[in-house]
């Protein structure tokens, strides 16, 4: 078994163990509603352990771990029955999948209880509902950087858009074309995959075709590591600037270290590239809690984990207060500082981070903040 | 050139995919049932690879035979809890026991190995080779090699041995074979070893290759449903052409048309082919759909 899988097994253990004693003792808890199983497993582990891990380092709270899957009615399952009592729920820290969260907030709306997510589904705050808070920069934040990086530091003007077809890359996609056009770089060519597609050769050649100067990737993370292993055996040698998911470590390991040379990546954050004490010290006990290099989701969600505890410590109890304490104030977190747009948007900065061609470790080469506020 | 690069890649491509349809039939001949959980061996068979290679660190051509015996036992396991069970009940019922046991084995893998893409150990040596202008990557010369050694050995066994006889007895009618004393039970378990031990070959030829998730079954399994409905149900020169036939539209039809196109295109092959052919193009061999 996964280090990671059993230290929040025996949490929720605990955890439920707390809860008998809840009502006497009040302690306040913080279901978990993450994707598990499934195609955002990855994603949705490395929410879980950076949940999991601010709240172990807070002994006065408890917390519950429920897979959501990948389908709306499990998660919306799972949150009925977090809240089923409603006995001190802080507040409930949900999936990164954007499906699942479009149905979770109507229940956040109706039990009036704050929703803290990274998903980077756009929608998710433009409905109104002033009980969502997301802590990972959407795509109106990290394409943007993205595609500035493109234009502005590598001067190319050419790119080729390759993406997948899920929500999340046709998402991306239309926010990389419009602000490419809005940078006057018309894309040369660009493509839908399925994430399915094993042999990406054809898209290549097509690519190729149009004479680009630039490949941008916006996918998930085994078909990015496909595509960049792929370009690098036909001998495409031009530079690669992919989305979030080649930042993740176990994007990277995928492939040799040469293989990533001229290859970087847009993200929230890059813990294992270090930059402070804090991060460093973060890193460093997240590998050896989980057995595994942290990425951006889980340090956003660690971070916002850690907003959630210090509003409480702030006197924020109570599901109204914790709405507006999270809505009017600033924190700095160890990937941002983080502060609402007014529509729960907490994450506005990205980085760009590039792989040197002899290790596997990126290095932050570019930071963009308040990306969508400058807006 | 360039349409003779991307043939080769979808020669290679659909080696590997023949060796998961293969399994499919070998099941689907023997219990006249589908068995839904082919493709989540398939994914089995990659992370059967990836650990040995962290245990034993030896070549890949070393680890294969370990990663077929090791699935043929999972495969013996998964015949005892998804077939036996259920083995006078309708075929519906099997299929629908190997769809759970699919999810079991996805969801295990989760938890075993985590989320991420991982990838096998290569055969041989990595790298590429080129000849006449064409490159090829070493690890698709021994997926097409390793998969026409191991189809080539499964049609031996079925063709030429007492053991493939009884095999075959088995797969034509089941309650024949035992009246004539041979051991149905036996020769089904065995089946289901022979197709995991082969799903697991290509798990790990895939795996090095492509990758491997524990959600990827789910797409292995699309793959080989739709080689052996083009084909013909139950038909293994049929399966095999087939799966060319999926990898083929996935590379050289892909680079003519958008990805999303090409995978529309094959949908309408194989309903003209079913308009034209109703039993697939080899013939149907069993008579029999799940």
């Amino acid at each position: 078994m996964q280090p990671g899988l059993f230290v929040p097994a025996v949490s929720t253990v605990v955890s439920l163990t707390l809860l008998c004693g809840a009502a006497f003792t009040e302690v306040p808890r913080y279901p978990v509603l993450v994707p598990l199983t499934g195609f955002l497993s990855l994603e949705g582990t490395s929410q879980r352990n950076g949940a999991v891990m601010a709240l172990e380092e807070d002994a006065s709270v408890a917390y519950e771990v429920h897979d959501t899957g990948t389908s709306p009615e499990v998660a919306v399952n799972a949150m009925e029955r977090a809240l089923r009592d409603r006995i001190h729920t802080g507040a409930i820290i949900g999936p990164i999948l954007g499906t699942q969260m479009l149905a979770m907030l109507p229940l956040a709306e109706e039990y009036g209880v704050p929703l803290v997510t990274i998903s980077g589904t756009a929608k998710l705050t433009e409905m109104g509902n002033p009980w969502i808070f997301r802590f990972f920069p959407g795509d109106a934040v990290t394409k943007v950087a993205h595609a500035r990086y493109v234009v502005e530091e590598l001067g190319r003007r050419r790119p080729a858009i390759l993406y997948q077809t899920t929500a999340y890359g046709q998402s991306g996609r239309g926010q990389l074309e419009t602000t490419f056009r809005s940078l006057g770089a018309e894309p040369v060519y660009q493509e839908g995959l399925d994430v399915s597609v094993k042999d990406m050769t054809p898209a290549l050649s097509k690519a190729m075709a149009a004479r680009p100067d630039v490949l941008v990737l916006h996918m998930h993370s085994g078909p990015t590591a496909l595509l960049i292993r792929q370009a690098r055996a036909r001998g495409i040698d031009l530079p690669i600037v992919a989305g979030s998911a080649m930042h993740q470590p176990s994007t990277a390991a995928l492939l040799e270290p040469s293989e990533l040379k001229d290859v970087c990546a847009e993200t929230g954050a890059s813990p294992i590239s270090g930059g402070s004490p804090e991060m460093e010290r973060f890193t460093a006990e997240y590998r050896q809690k989980f057995g595994s290099d942290p990425d951006a989701f889980a340090l956003a969600q660690y971070d916002a984990t850690r907003m959630l505890l210090l509003a409480r410590h702030a006197g924020a109890t109570g599901d109204a207060p914790l709405r507006d304490w999270l809505a009017r104030s600033e924190y700095k977190g160890l990937a941002m500082t983080y502060r609402s747009d007014g529509k729960g948007n907490m994450a506005h900065d990205a980085v760009i981070v590039c792989y040197d061609g002899e290790t596997r470790t990126p290095h932050i080469v570019q930071r963009y903040e308040g990306v969508d506020l400058a807006n | 050139m360039e349409f003779l690069q991307l043939a080769l890649n979808g020669v290679a491509l659909g080696a590997a995919y023949a060796l998961v349809a293969l399994g499919f039939v070998l099941i689907l001949n023997a219990t006249g049932a589908v068995n839904f959980a082919q493709g989540d061996l398939v994914a089995a068979g990659g992370f059967v690879a990836v650990a040995l290679a962290g245990i034993l660190p030896a070549p890949g051509y070393l680890l294969l035979p370990l990663v077929a015996i090791l699935m043929a036992a999972l495969g013996l396991a998964v015949s005892a809890v998804a077939y036996w069970p259920l083995r006078d009940r309708p075929p519906v019922a099997v299929f629908i026991s190997t769809i759970a046991l699919g999810i079991i084995i996805q969801n295990g893998l989760n938890g075993l190995f985590g989320a991420e893409p991982r990838a096998a150990p290569p055969l041989f040596a990595g790298g590429q080779l080129e000849f006449f202008g064409l490159v090829i990557a070493r690890q698709s010369l021994s997926i097409m090699a390793t998969a026409a050694l191991l189809i080539g050995a499964v049609q031996l066994l079925l063709t030429r041995t007492q053991l493939g006889r009884r095999l075959r007895a088995t797969a034509q009618d089941r309650e024949v074979a035992a009246a004539l004393g041979i051991p149905v039970g036996a020769m089904i378990a065995l089946t289901f070893a022979l197709a995991a031990a082969l799903a697991g070959a290509a798990g790990m030829l895939l795996a090095n290759r492509y990758f491997i998730t524990p959600t990827h079954g789910t797409d292995f399994i699309v793959k080989a449903y739709i080689a052996v409905v083009i084909g013909g149900w139950g038909r293994i020169g049929g399966a095999l052409a087939g799966a060319m036939l999926v990898a083929l539209f996935e590379t050289v039809v892909a680079a003519w048309a958008d990805y999303a196109v090409a995978t529309g295109l094959l949908y309408v092959a194989m309903l003209t082919i079913l308009v034209f052919r109703p039993r697939g193009l080899f013939g149907e061999a069993e008579g029999r759909r799940a």
